[in-house]
């Protein structure tokens, strides 16, 4: 009924010292959907993922992962999920094939079972070589994509990564999303993911909130959340001055001119990826030839940044 | 599949785990057994002698000295269940098993059914090592099943502890810390001589409340005077009141560990 969704409503989580970590957060993830949490550090990111992940209770409000209660059944919860924690959970003095085996014993697979899928699982992340070593002599980044296997050996259908390329070079960051990729569009993993890097949760994820001192401050696509901030940015080069001059006459009827000097004109416009082409076309009737041009968008740090602002001024 | 063929399986699989990593790591446990062999040796061939006087009733210094020997390597295994406790919760490992669906238990029972094991390998070797010394065992084979219950038992009890130290603390200094309690339990006892040969009053009142004292008298007599059997009892019954509190400790630190925050 509730297979790859994640729901959450009112959630709070006050630490025994009197700290609250979350404040009221509730959403909704549905099946195969990528999710992702961003915030910086001590924004309540990682207490939401342990409460997710059965590692802690919620002090109030509904937390059901996989359809189940992850207060009053986290057993079955736990056959749902799967977990990459910032940090590795590895036994280093066992080999990869080692512990992807016992990790299918322990979910109950076969002796045969657990070799085939251990076998499977190190072709998958590229370890079919190095199986037989044990895992202190791994590098970090092997050792990252050794942990994922393991997190997927039981084939969950929903995979939590708490911040999984915080301390990665860029290679592996690279592989690191493409697995992720993977696994969420191929295989219709549900992913909900917490990071700091909002180019991460602009690169996997469908739907974003960002999460500031226990609470949900802005979410949506990552489209909505720069469409937030306001619009795009189209920069014109002209060949002289009386070219950029005429433009910028015919520019205004358009959009607001954001910039302009000498030969170079800005236009602030909504959807500028769209209104591009129109644009030319305008330009090109009045013979205005344009000698170069450069269409940005606000990024998420835009975004990140003005709501984590908006938060220290109240 | 019911829940307790899973709990055989899970803890089948963390007790092979640990035993894995034991045999990869010979020398978490051979300075221990060398040092216990060492004992061995070396008391019963520097102190034999004294076995002359009256108060050892005849018995061979190879018996009297023989159990505090097996003692002492059997702190190795049972403390080695909680260092790889503590080694576990470093590495994330606790936390990534505590993800899945295994029964708590047996993350704790893995551990220390490996350091049983450890702890009967070891004492066997030190048995055999003595009956190439010469060793008599008086209470025959009997006595040197006896011997190993004992001495599983002490073990259980040690581990109960090093688990629980090592749960409560999570931190591996303090749980190396925790094993130096094996010091006095050892050595305040009638670990060398007889009760009525320690002088100082002090010591003869520390050997009276350390519960290794029966533990010793009990192996002493199957070795040296036979089914006696009132030292023997005495020995099953505080060992089995010891492990009593120990596992009633560790049960406790790990239902707090084991609790979600």
């Amino acid at each position: 009924m509730g297979e790859g969704t994640i729901q959450i409503k009112d959630l709070v989580k006050v630490y025994k010292d009197g700290f609250t970590a979350v404040n009221g957060v509730s959403l909704k993830v549905n099946k195969g959907e990528c999710y992702a949490f961003l915030g910086p550090n001590g924004a309540g990111k990682s207490t939401a993922v342990k409460i997710l992940t059965t590692l802690s209770e919620p002090t109030s409000g509904i937390v059901q992962v996989g359809g189940f209660d992850v207060k009053t059944e986290p057993d079955k919860v736990r056959w749902e999920i799967g977990v990459v924690l910032q940090e590795t959970g590895l036994d280093k003095e066992l080999t990869g094939r080692e512990i992807l085996e016992y990790q299918a014993r322990l979910f109950h697979m076969t002796r045969r079972m657990a070799k085939e899928r251990a076998t499977h699982l190190l072709e998958m992340v590229g370890l079919e070589n190095e199986g037989e070593r044990q895992i202190k002599k791994y590098s970090g980044g092997m050792r990252r994509r050794l942990d994922l296997a393991v997190t997927l050996v039981h084939e969950p259908a929903i995979l939590f990564l708490d911040e999984p390329t915080t301390g990665l070079d860029p290679l592996n960051r690279k592989a690191m999303w493409n697995e992720i990729r993977r696994l969420n569009k191929k295989e219709g993993v549900t992913v909900f993911l917490t990071t700091q890097y909002l180019e991460e949760a602009d690169q996997l994820a469908d739907y974003i909130s960002i999460i500031n001192e226990g609470k949900i401050v802005a979410s949506g696509t990552p489209e909505e959340l720069k469409d937030s901030i306001g619009a795009d940015l189209i920069t014109f080069e002209f060949k002289d001055e009386e070219a950029a001059g005429k433009a910028a006459w015919l520019l205004g009827k358009s959009g607001k001119i954001d910039y302009q000097k000498g030969n170079i004109v800005t236009v602030s416009i909504q959807e500028a990826d769209r209104q591009v082409v129109q644009l030319l076309k305008d330009l090109s009737g009045e013979q205005i030839e344009v000698a170069r041009l450069d269409v940005s968008s606000p990024t998420l740090d835009d975004v990140f940044i003005r709501v984590t602002a908006e938060e220290e001024k109240e | 599949m019911n829940r307790i063929q899973a709990f055989m399986i899970h803890t089948w699989i963390l007790t092979k785990r640990s035993l894995i990593v034991l045999i990869r790591n010979p020398f978490t446990f051979i300075p221990n057994l060398f040092i216990s062999l060492f004992f061995l040796l070396v008391y019963t061939g520097g102190l034999s002698g004294i076995a002359q006087l009256p108060q050892f009733g005849g018995a061979d210094y190879l018996s009297f000295i023989l159990p505090v020997s097996i003692v002492s390597a059997a702190v190795g295994g049972a403390g080695g269940a909680g260092q790889s406790l503590v080694r576990d919760l470093e590495s994330g490992y606790f936390a990534r098993l505590l993800q899945t669906p295994v029964t708590r238990l047996a993350i704790v029972l893995g551990p220390t059914i490996a350091g049983m094991l450890q702890l009967i390998v070891q004492t066997l070797i030190i048995l055999g090592i003595a009956f190439l010394l010469g060793l008599k065992v008086e209470a025959g084979p009997g006595g040197v099943l006896v011997i190993l219950l004992l001495t599983v038992g002490w073990g259980l009890a040690f581990a109960g502890y090093s688990v629980a130290i090592a749960l409560k603390t999570k931190n591996a200094q303090a749980a190396q810390a925790g094993t130096l309690i094996f010091f006095p339990l050892i050595f305040l006892s009638t670990t060398f001589v007889p009760l009525e040969l320690i002088e100082a009053p002090w010591l003869r009142a520390a050997a009276i409340i350390n519960p290794t004292t029966y533990l010793f008298e009990s192996m002493r007599a199957v070795l040296i005077d036979g089914w006696v059997m009132g030292p023997v009892i005495s020995g099953f019954a505080v060992i089995g009141a010891v492990c009593i509190v120990t596992v009633a400790f560790s049960v406790r630190s790990a239902t707090r560990a084991f609790k979600r925050e």
